[in-house]
């Protein structure tokens, strides 16, 4: 956990740093008084001293104690835990890119199915009828009933 | 008197059909959320946005309030048949809801806590009346500097009551802030930190930022961990006895006025006035050994708080345009994607959208009291639907609602994006609340300044000739360094408070 917020603190001190930098490169004052680069250069340096100060605290907290468990020390999944957050990221990201070229309806036809089996569903009419519903259903209802305009994808389904 | 005038006006067309249609869809699926473990009110709002593209702004707005208030009274049935809070207000209700549910007095419990919920909600809106449009009435008389010094102080309330971890607040408050500068400037018009992408110059898209923090993170967190189903109590009957409810009167009103106060104050989280009502009813009761086995007052005041607290914190929101929560941030998210910029003009350039909306919180404790009594058997049966169909229903909004605003997939990037980085941050302990709120407040808080500095000619001294802006300044300042260097005798209520 220690090393974690180390680390995710660092990565907010890197994101800091970059957006002083980037806010240099804009103009801080103008003749109107303060220009585009003027707030973030501000809150940039605010945001470097405040991930400064976090680190030196998180350093000086103490380990974890000796009889902490795992879970308590643990920040990523593992396990059975980990495959289920992955199936719903990488599915996520596979229906992202999939929309673009066959539409909203196939694009979530298989992930709803994909992603009820990857979390245990197994018994398949369900999960055909769930598939359906939730994409061309869900299609349905929120084109023509909700004016929601959803991908149709290179072909036009 | 002017007030009463426009309500009944707001009455009129709150009681037309269609809003009334959509006030009821609003409570029926914010119960609904509420009931599934995991899902609180900020993530069941965001991810139920989709559903309000097509209607007008008051139906939107409408709908999501009745979500809002659903999802808080939702939260109830899980905690007191299951024992697992379906949203963090509704944990204290767990100790004596969930006893009596044991005893075979769940009915008894969810019965009080309709009824309490109805009353604080109620009451908490007669207040609400009463005081939003003089307070919006004063906020007209800010000029750009006290609009600044108001939405610092209404963000550093929010990181002060963080707890220890305050230092980490204040930094994702300044992380929140930094990605609302992404887009064009919003004085001079010029790109800032777009790198050449189209889609950045609007700006990062709150819809899809609060959908990835709230809806994909609870999922990635509800998966990690790997649900189980729950046994569901016996439910005998859904009224409390005549003893019963006149055991509950007191701790209802108490529950009330703990839940309109703390209300009021940007950053007091929901689950506070829920702790400050129970504790507060076991201190003035004559029997308090009888708490934590199944008292009914302690339903009785957790939950009458609750709902107290969800209508107050409408005032800073309607009144001053100052979210106090992450999920009146959402609310204001709305607002804004509907084009209605939320604060005391509102009052004054769309007085029958905002006497609408506060009619239709009357409506709406109505509709809960009426569907939440006789439904209680339906929603507890909702805890029977598995995880898998749940997860991915919920990312099929998700989907749609990231999507459906700009039609745009980078914005379900955006989404998947930060629902990785909001499980990660929950995992470190990183409060997310702040960012939400910077994030929403951001652009209006540079205007703000950069507006006042040109009015000074870039002296920041201007601040300390407006009495109002430095009182405000000096208000955070003066509550982080109490919290930062507070006698150990304060430490902040616990769940130990309680036992």
């Amino acid at each position: 956990m220690r090393q974690g917020r180390l680390v995710a603190t660092g990565a907010m001190l890197a994101f800091c740093l970059f957006a002083l930098w980037q806010s240099l490169l804009l103009s801080l004052t103008d003749r109107l008084g303060p220009g585009p680069g003027f707030f973030p250069f501000w809150l940039a340096l605010i945001g470097i001293v405040l991930s400064l100060a976090l680190l030196v605290s998180i350093w000086r907290e103490p380990g974890p104690a000796a009889d902490a468990s795992i879970e308590e020390v643990r920040i990523l999944p593992h396990g059975w835990g980990a495959l289920r957050c992955f199936a719903i990221v990488g599915l996520l990201a596979a229906v992202t890119i999939a929309m673009e070229f066959v539409g909203f309806r196939l694009a979530m036809l298989v992930f709803n199915a994909a992603l009820v089996i990857a979390l245990g569903e197994r018994r398949w009419w369900l999960i055909a009828v769930f598939a359906v519903l939730g994409s061309f259903g869900v299609y349905y209802l929120f084109t023509t009933w909700l004016d929601v305009l959803l991908p149709t994808g290179r072909f036009g389904i | 008197m002017e007030a009463l005038g426009h309500l009944l006006q707001g009455f009129a067309a709150a009681l037309t059909p269609g809003y009334l249609l959509y006030a009821f869809v609003g409570c029926m699926l914010g119960t609904l959320i509420g009931v599934l473990p995991g899902l609180g009110p900020a993530a069941g709002t965001a991810i139920l946005i989709p559903l309000t593209f097509s209607l007008d702004a008051t139906g939107a707005i409408i709908m999501l309030c009745a979500i809002y208030y659903g999802a808080m009274y939702g939260g109830t049935i899980t905690s007191v048949l299951i024992n697992v809070p379906g949203e963090a207000a509704s944990v204290v209700t767990c100790i004596d809801g969930h006893q009596m549910a044991k005893q075979g007095r769940a009915g008894s419990a969810l019965g009080i806590a309709a009824i309490g919920s109805f009353v604080g909600g109620t009451l908490a809106t007669v207040a609400l009346v009463a005081v939003a449009m003089p307070l919006a009435s004063l906020a007209l008389k800010f000029g750009p500097a006290e609009f600044f010094a108001l939405m610092v102080a209404g963000l550093c309330l929010v990181v002060g009551l963080a707890g220890n971890n305050m230092l980490a607040a204040l930094l994702m408050t300044v992380i929140g802030l930094l990605f609302a500068m992404i887009g064009v400037d919003p004085v001079r018009g010029a790109p800032r930190f777009t790198f050449g992408v189209e889609e950045l110059y609007d700006g990062i898209g709150f819809v899809p930022v609060v959908m990835g923090l709230f809806g994909v993170a609870e999922l990635l967190l509800a998966a990690e961990k790997r649900q189980t189903h729950m046994v569901e109590a016996e439910l005998k009957s859904w009224m409390p006895t005549g003893a019963e409810c006149r055991q509950s009167a007191g701790a209802i009103g108490r529950g009330t006025v703990v839940g309109f106060v703390l209300g009021l104050i940007p950053g007091v989280g929901a689950i506070v006035p829920t702790f400050m009502a129970y504790v507060l009813e076991k201190r003035v009761s004559k029997t308090p050994e009888r708490f934590g086995k199944g008292a009914i007052e302690g339903v009785a005041s957790a939950e009458t708080a609750n709902n107290a607290y969800a209508n107050a914190s409408m005032v800073p929101l309607l009144a001053l345009g100052i979210p106090s929560s992450p999920t009146i941030a959402v609310l204001m998210g709305a607002f804004i994607v509907n084009g209605i910029t939320p604060g005391p003009f509102l009052f004054k350039e769309q007085p029958q959208l905002v006497w609408t909306v506060i009619a239709s919180f009357f409506v709406g404790n109505a509709l809960l009291l009426i569907l939440n009594l006789p439904l209680v058997g339906l929603w507890a049966k909702l805890l029977k639907i598995p995880f898998s169909y749940m997860c991915a229903g919920v990312l099929i909004f998700c989907v749609i609602g990231a999507y459906g605003l700009k039609q745009s997939l980078f914005d379900v990037w955006v989404m998947l994006g930060f629902g990785i980085l909001g499980y990660l941050l929950r995992k470190l302990d990183f409060p997310i609340a702040p960012a939400i709120l910077a994030l929403i407040l951001g652009p209006m808080m540079e205007r703000s300044l950069r507006t006042t500095l040109e009015i000074s000619g870039g002296s920041f001294a201007i601040f300390l000739d407006r009495p109002v802006a430095l009182i405000l300044l000096a208000i955070p300042v003066i509550v982080i360094a109490f919290l930062l260097f507070k006698p150990r005798s304060l430490a902040p209520l616990r769940e130990s408070d309680i036992e």
